[in-house]
């Protein structure tokens, strides 16, 4: 009776082995198959499509291959805003109003015009709608001055607008199509749902299926009036950075992006590796409120810490293309300060400094978010680093890791005793690191209250309104350096963007704002 | 439940049993299969209290995860948004709002992707249902085949072999082992099909049922029955081996005891053929611990799936459980618990029912 049962099974295991094999080697690569489908495999920051209220990396990919916006990028270079729906900008010499003249000949994609009054109520739409890009446009008023002109007048000097301009949360919507669809200029729209499963734009693709936590899959807009797209889809999947790895490789998709420079050494010769420094700055903060800690707000504190980090060591840790940021701002926006400029290691000097402080062994507690990745690299190990690095010179640090949502309560409550965190930029201008300053939105989370630091406050109002490229580049450098002698704050390093593309994928660049331009993308 | 199961030749005194309580107006089995589900609604209802319970307790502001930082700056708008979200109102009647709302089949609203939960769920649902039930149809094939075997070639080379295996399958972490086999199978050896549900450049099959294979052979496309089963192989292969190993073991030990009953050696001294012994006497008998074990794994297996569908980027469940709890989307999070101790319950309820339908006196108790 043995033999009978035991034939049986094994015949069953070796049917589903065959199984496994036949339908699995049966399958071809999509990049093989003819069809011109784009697979990017990335690890999903997603939560909309509604370019009003995108704010998140993945989201801005797909924002930025469905809408179009008054103004560009030209590939990954920021320095320049350039024209896209608008044909020509001015920004006025007080610096308060921008005159942006309209396209003639766009067309959204169901055909109809793109007139001044859809850019109209598109911005506004954003900026009253209070969802989160909402500040892109705080105190901006947008007005149409004739059918192909719009002016957007600021109360006070704003030469960052022109840089904003391209985010493509503030991609133009067919208003028309919108309102029908719920869209108001107001809290009360509710577009949303709609704009997740169809897109209203104008960009070279639609959006065919919407997913926030598995896929986005794109499809070329047959309507486009611009150059045509080479995919005719693209398939952006959620992946993790371990499988992503092995999906690109094996020729499943054709970029991933979210692979760290561990991830990335040793890649085989028919895949390009793209690295570069990405304009994420990571940072380690004291928070300057007495309420939260005796010890943190201690200049001389600060002081033992900045010169106590070991940022070379950093460096080793986060991999090949990153770079330490010499100050909040990264390399790539105007008014960056030079790499000459970057703090060093200086034990004594710390030791020094945390001996003039008055404290003896300090221990204080850091917080981060503990599965947080950026750009492939965990805050964990830098963590663990630092800690080792302030040991040697004489603090003690309890290192207090919490998951994202929780860790970030805490941060935006100002209630950290010392936290390690990143800002990346919400528009590639340095006006968008004033937050910074005392009082502002990062300042207050580091406790340091509107009033607290007269010098740094008063180069942050000059670099304001400074307009010019020369002026601001200038009074963004003296802020940065004021910033760094007195302030609570100590820029670390700016991790590698590492994008492995098949070699079949050609015009990749990287860039600060919507990571990549899927409509860039060619075939070779 | 050993020494009485089946043999009617053996114990004739079986019979007038289930005669008696036909008498009594009702079969015992529907009275059992009521008494069941009557159990299974309050348990039900007992889930609802400690998904909301646990859900509300999570440190964290669920508004601050959803507001846009300037937004959070003003007060009309966040309460707004709390009040919209009925988060204004005390817990009890949040709770209260929550069960009436389920009771209509209504969710709540998910705070990420500002759809009925209930839509979200019917499109994440399907796809680790096909592979946990693709994973649970291996289990119990492997599983009680493998256990068998080992059983009837007791300490021969075969049984050494076997056992060494489940003893891997239950001591392998599942997370571990799906990320070996991504990169054995689907990168080193080029076999199996990568990452998701089906082919990327196929598309999926209109949704009919949800589930993928189903769909395509419904829609007649046999292209994407072919990538979707080829992608359901491996993760459904990683996320059996456990339940496999398990259900080896014990059915190994359950087949065992069977087979040193008096009635099983009486059935081969009357000279009963192997087959009818195995499958009248030996697995009927066998099949009440086995069934007990099958439950509790597949309940495993859900677990298991959240690592597995993340390795293979499967959209299922896992994903989406990851997804709300990592932005306290909180109707999202109790949505998810909610259908997860559902499909536990229905798991148990159907290993009951099967106790009730192989062994009379549970029917009785």
């Amino acid at each position: 009776m043995a033999t009978r049962s035991q034939t049986a099974a094994v015949l069953l295991a070796g049917a589903l082995a065959l199984a496994a094999c036949g339908s699995g080697g049966a399958q071809a690569p999509a990049a093989q198959s003819g069809a011109k489908t784009l697979v990017i495999d990335t690890s999903f920051d997603l939560k909309t499509a509604d370019p009003g209220r995108t704010y998140e990396p993945t989201g801005l990919i797909v924002g930025k291959a469905t809408y179009e916006t008054l103004l560009t990028f030209d590939g990954g270079d920021v320095t320049k805003p350039v024209p896209a729906l608008a044909e020509s900008y001015e920004l006025s010499e007080d610096g308060k109003v921008v005159t942006l003249k309209l396209k003639q000949g766009a067309t959204f994609a169901d055909g109809s015009p793109i007139t001044a009054d859809d850019v109209v109520f598109s911005l506004t739409r954003v900026r009253d709608m209070k969802g989160t890009p909402s500040f892109l446009l705080d105190g901006v008023e947008v007005a149409k001055a004739d059918d192909s002109t719009i002016t957007l007048t600021s109360k006070q000097a704003n030469p960052a607008l022109p840089y904003i301009l391209p985010n493509p949360a503030l991609g133009i919507i067919n208003s028309k199509l919108a309102k029908q669809n719920g869209a108001t200029t107001d809290p009360q729209d509710k577009a949303e749902q709609y704009l997740n499963s169809t897109s209203a734009g104008s960009g070279p693709y639609l959006i065919e299926s919407f997913n926030v936590s598995s896929q986005v899959v794109l499809k070329a807009n047959p309507k486009y009036y611009g150059t045509k797209p080479a995919y005719d889809k693209v398939v952006i999947r959620n992946v993790e950075a371990a499988t992503q790895k092995l999906n690109v490789q094996r020729g499943d998709s054709q970029v991933a992006l979210n692979l760290s420079g561990d991830q990335v050494a040793g890649m085989p010769a028919n895949l390009q590796v793209d690295k570069t420094s990405s304009a994420n700055v990571i940072f380690l903060f004291a928070n300057q409120n007495q309420e939260i800690s005796k010890t943190t707000p201690n200049a001389k504190f600060v002081e033992a810490v900045r010169k106590g980090v070991d940022y070379a060591g950093l460096l080793e840790l986060a991999g090949e293309g990153a770079t330490q940021a010499p100050g909040v701002i990264p390399s790539q926006i105007l008014g960056a300060l030079g790499a000459d400029q970057a703090a060093k290691r200086d034990l004594e000097g710390a030791k020094a400094a945390l001996a003039a402080s008055g404290l003896s062994n300090p221990t204080v507690k850091l917080e981060y978010p503990s599965e947080l990745t950026v750009n492939g690299l965990s805050f964990q190990p830098l963590a663990e680093r630092i800690q080792a690095n302030l040991k040697e010179v004489g603090i003690t640090v309890d290192l207090n890791p919490a998951p994202v949502t929780t860790a970030l309560d805490n941060y935006r409550n100002g209630k950290e005793e010392m936290g390690l965190w990143y800002w990346g930029p919400d528009y590639p201008d340095p006006s968008d690191y004033l937050v910074f300053l005392p009082g502002k939105t990062v300042g207050e989370r580091a406790g340091w209250k509107a009033g607290s630091d007269k010098t740094v406050e008063e180069s942050g109002e000059k670099a304001a309104v400074a307009v010019g490229d020369d002026l601001r580049k200038q009074a963004y450098a003296d802020m940065q350096t004021k910033l760094n002698a007195s302030g609570p704050f100590i820029p670390l390093i700016q991790p590698s963007q590492n994008i492995v593309t098949a070699a079949s994928v050609t015009g990749l660049e990287y860039h600060p704002v919507w990571t990549v331009d899927v409509a860039d993308l060619g075939v070779k | 439940m050993s020494n009485t199961a089946s043999g009617k030749t053996l114990q004739p005194d079986r019979v007038p049993e289930p005669a008696r309580a036909r008498r009594r107006g009702s079969h015992p089995l529907a009275r059992f299969l009521v008494r069941r589900l009557l159990t299974a609604v309050l348990l039900a209802w007992g889930i609802t209290l400690v998904t909301f319970v646990l859900t509300n307790m999570v440190p964290g502001d669920p508004v601050a995860a959803n507001l846009g930082q300037r937004a959070l700056g003003d007060p009309a708008i966040v309460a707004q948004w709390r009040a919209e979200h009925g988060l204004d109102k005390p817990l009890w009647e949040q709770y209260a709002l929550h069960l009436r709302g389920l009771l209509q089949g209504d969710f709540g609203t998910s705070q990420q992707s500002h759809r009925p939960v209930s839509q979200d769920l019917a499109e994440f649902v399907p796809a680790t249902l096909e592979l946990a039930g693709a994973a649970i149809l291996v289990s119990l094939v492997l599983g009680v085949g493998f256990g068998v075997v080992a059983a009837l070639r007791r300490d021969r080379l075969s049984d050494h072999l076997l056992r060494v295996l489940s003893l891997i399958g239950i001591s392998v972490p599942t997370f571990w082992l799906a990320l070996v086999a991504f990169y054995v199978f689907f990168y080193r050896l080029q076999i199996t099909p990568g990452s998701g549900r089906v082919d990327p450049a196929l598309g999926g099959a209109p949704p009919v049922t949800g589930l993928q294979t189903i769909d395509a052979l419904l829609a007649g496309r046999w292209d994407i029955f072919a990538s979707a089963a080829g992608h359901l192989v491996t993760p459904a292969l990683v996320l059996a081996l456990y339940t496999i190993g398990l259900l080896t073991r014990f059915t190994r030990s359950a087949v065992l005891e069977v087979l040193g009953q008096d009635y099983v050696r009486a059935a081969r001294a009357k000279g009963l053929p192997g087959r009818v012994i195995l499958f009248r006497y030996v697995l009927r008998s066998a099949l009440v611990p086995i069934i007990t074990v099958a439950g509790l794994a597949f309940g495993s297996l859900l677990s298991g799936t959240v690592l597995v569908e993340a390795i293979f980027a499967w959209p299922g469940i896992g994903q989406y459980a990851y997804k709300s709890a990592t932005t306290l989307d909180l109707p999202a999070v109790m949505g998810v618990g909610l259908v997860v101790g559902v499909v536990y319950l229905v798991i148990n309820l159907i290993v009951d029912v099967l106790y009730g339908v192989i062994d009379p006196r549970v029917r009785l108790q």
